[in-house]
């Protein structure tokens, strides 16, 4: 037999675990909308700008190049939405040229010199990168989440339904997309560290899409998202901890389980 | 109705119960006999052989390697949560140094009190600077020698020279013998043993350095041959590094090969895994004879493969200049 709690003997274990238990029900409650506004494409081309993030960081002699992704993911975000709403192309055609542009970009000077393994562990992410300064940022976004939900939500909503009758509605549409934008940038680029560029996006999209599987009111579908989340976040980070694998697949591999489960339960429960 | 909050219980708790299972039956396949032994952990493969030299047969110490067997080479090493924990096991940590082990900072910072062996202690390294122009003079950074970012163009590779590298043994049976001195004998004399064995090797490379007197130019294309090259003092016209991940672009190529045309290089000291496809592009080109070169990144976990595959070096090269 295993012992089942020797894992939280660790320092770098219980900062994970603190980790997963404020961003989980993050990923939960922004993946509810994100799923709902059809932005999976858009968090996910945010997901790749980290790599540019930390490049211009590095160009700019940055030595916390968390703060030179955030900066940069964030402008990103609002760059994306202004030029998604001006209706040139369709929005999956423009997020994909920027995520391919910031991804060229990133990997052109990160790989410079031949030295891109240096940053490769960005791609699977590692647990072990968390440390007590960013526990303390998430908890920050964490209380604006939650604040931007309570008062916003009902918001977004609106815009999301229906744009042109919230407008008319005098609801600042644009004010409110651009809002969540960043907030998506900023929770996206506190936890990539750990996660990982490659898989952050199923974080945010599977538990709620999971939950939009068999949930069948607003309430309900938050509800499961949140536990979905935290559900698979927790066992994957225990698993991953026993079995020696990287965390953010494991959770990853969770969630996914979840969803085919729950996809195949929602189209009998039709 | 209110079935679909029972399917999502039981859904949770199924894989809940599968993935504890199986993470059950996976920890218990493996988990190995813990005595309470003097543990040393090594950072990665070459360190563990000369490690294993050292402890020999010495009783009551155990040694481990951090990497999985034929990880490769250190610098796309990623800690694991089971590395973490090895290492709170561990007594003495024996890293190579130099910058290669990039998470020593992690590691310092949550187990302060882990003796830390450093092989390279001492040992002047050889800096990677021959594709770029002198941008920054100051690469030799003994001022700080624990700022590990810094280290980007220090090369690291000091095994690969077999003088260096009975240095670094000294270094860690010193270390060892310190941490702990119940062994210390043992340690010591099991060193100047393995000690005897690389003199003998730092023979046959005389023979090979006479061999390449008259055409001691090389092109690199694996930075840990620097240290060969120092060995024989070899003059290194080129270097590039090739490795896991490196991207080669066109132009690379083309000024690997203007060198070789240039400088009228013979001989090219390149790893295979890596390079093969690069090489022979370069062969068909210009006429050039391709060493390959086993950079001792990984191998088999033996004894004796620290002299093994230097030997084999030398007989490649040999064979390769005698041809």
């Amino acid at each position: 037999m295993i012992d089942w709690t020797s894992w939280l003997d660790y320092g770098f274990m219980r900062n994970a675990l603190l980790a997963v238990l404020i961003i989980t029900p993050l990923f939960g409650l922004l993946g509810t909308m994100i799923v709902n506004k059809k932005m999976a494409y858009f968090s996910d081309a945010l997901g790749h700008s980290a790599l540019t993030g930390i490049a211009v960081g590095i160009v700019f002699g940055m030595q916390e190049t968390t703060i030179s992704m955030v900066i940069f993911a964030v402008l990103f975000a609002l760059l994306l939405n202004k030029i998604s709403s001006s209706n040139m192309a369709s929005t999956d055609t423009i997020i994909s040229v920027f995520s391919s542009c910031s991804v060229a970009i990133g990997l052109a000077i990160l790989s410079a010199g031949g030295n891109f393994s240096k940053y490769s562990a960005i791609l699977v992410g590692d647990i072990l990168s968390i440390t007590e300064t960013e526990i303390l940022y998430l908890t920050v976004i964490f209380v604006m989440t939650v604040l931007f939900w309570i008062f916003g939500f009902n918001y977004l909503n609106a815009i999301c339904i229906h744009r042109t009758v919230a407008k008319s509605k005098q609801i600042p549409v644009k004010l409110m997309d651009n809002l969540f934008a960043v907030l998506v940038a900023l929770i996206v680029m506190l936890s990539i560290k750990w996660v990982g560029i490659l898989i952050i996006n199923a974080l945010l999209i599977l538990p709620a899409a999971s939950a939009r599987n068999i949930s069948s009111n607003m309430r309900e579908y938050h509800l499961f998202s949140l536990i979905f989340s935290v559900f698979s976040g927790v066992v994957g980070l225990i698993v991953s901890y026993y079995t020696n694998v990287a965390t953010g697949p494991m959770i990853v591999i969770l969630a996914s389980v979840i969803y085919f489960a729950t996809y195949i339960y929602g189209r009998k429960m039709k | 109705m209110k079935n679909k909050y029972v399917f999502v219980a039981l859904m949770l708790v199924v894989i809940l119960a599968v993935s504890f299972g199986f993470t059950n039956i996976y920890v218990s396949h493996t988990q190995a006999e813990q005595d309470e032994e003097f543990v040393v952990v090594t950072s990665f493969y070459p360190m563990y052989i000369a490690a294993m030299n050292v402890i020999g047969e010495t009783e009551g110490v155990t040694l481990k390697n951090l990497s999985e067997p034929q990880t490769g080479c250190l610098h796309d090493f990623q800690l694991t949560p089971a590395d973490m924990k090895l290492l709170s096991t561990a007594d003495v940590f024996i890293i190579n140094g130099g910058g290669i082990e990039s998470f020593m900072e992690e590691i310092a910072a949550q187990y302060p009190d882990l003796v830390i062996i450093e092989a390279c202690d001492g040992i002047e390294l050889l800096c990677d600077e021959h594709e770029h122009e002198h941008e920054e003079e100051n690469a030799y950074d003994e001022e700080s020698p624990h700022a590990g970012h810094d280290h980007g163009n220090l090369n690291a590779h000091a095994w690969m020279s077999v003088e260096l590298y009975r240095k670094q043994i000294s270094n860690i049976a010193d270390g060892l013998a310190q941490a702990d001195e119940v062994n210390s004998a043992s340690y010591l004399a099991n060193q100047k043993l393995y000690d005897g064995k690389l003199s003998e090797l730092q023979q046959l490379q005389e023979e090979i350095r006479q061999l390449f007197a008259e055409n001691n130019e090389v092109v690199l294309l694996h930075c840990a041959y620097d240290y060969l090259a120092l060995d024989y003092k070899l003059d290194v016209a080129y270097c590039m590094d090739l490795d896991e991940e490196r991207q080669v672009s066109a132009g690379e190529v083309a000024e690997v090969i203007e060198v070789v045309e240039h400088h009228g290089v013979k001989y090219i000291f390149a790893e295979e895994l890596y390079a093969k496809d690069m090489c022979n592009l370069i062969q068909k080109e210009v006429d050039v004879e391709v060493i390959y070169l086993d950079p001792l990144t990984r191998g088999e976990y033996t004894v004796d493969s620290y002299l093994k595959a230097m030997r084999k070096n030398i007989d490649c090269m040999k064979s390769a200049i005698t041809n």
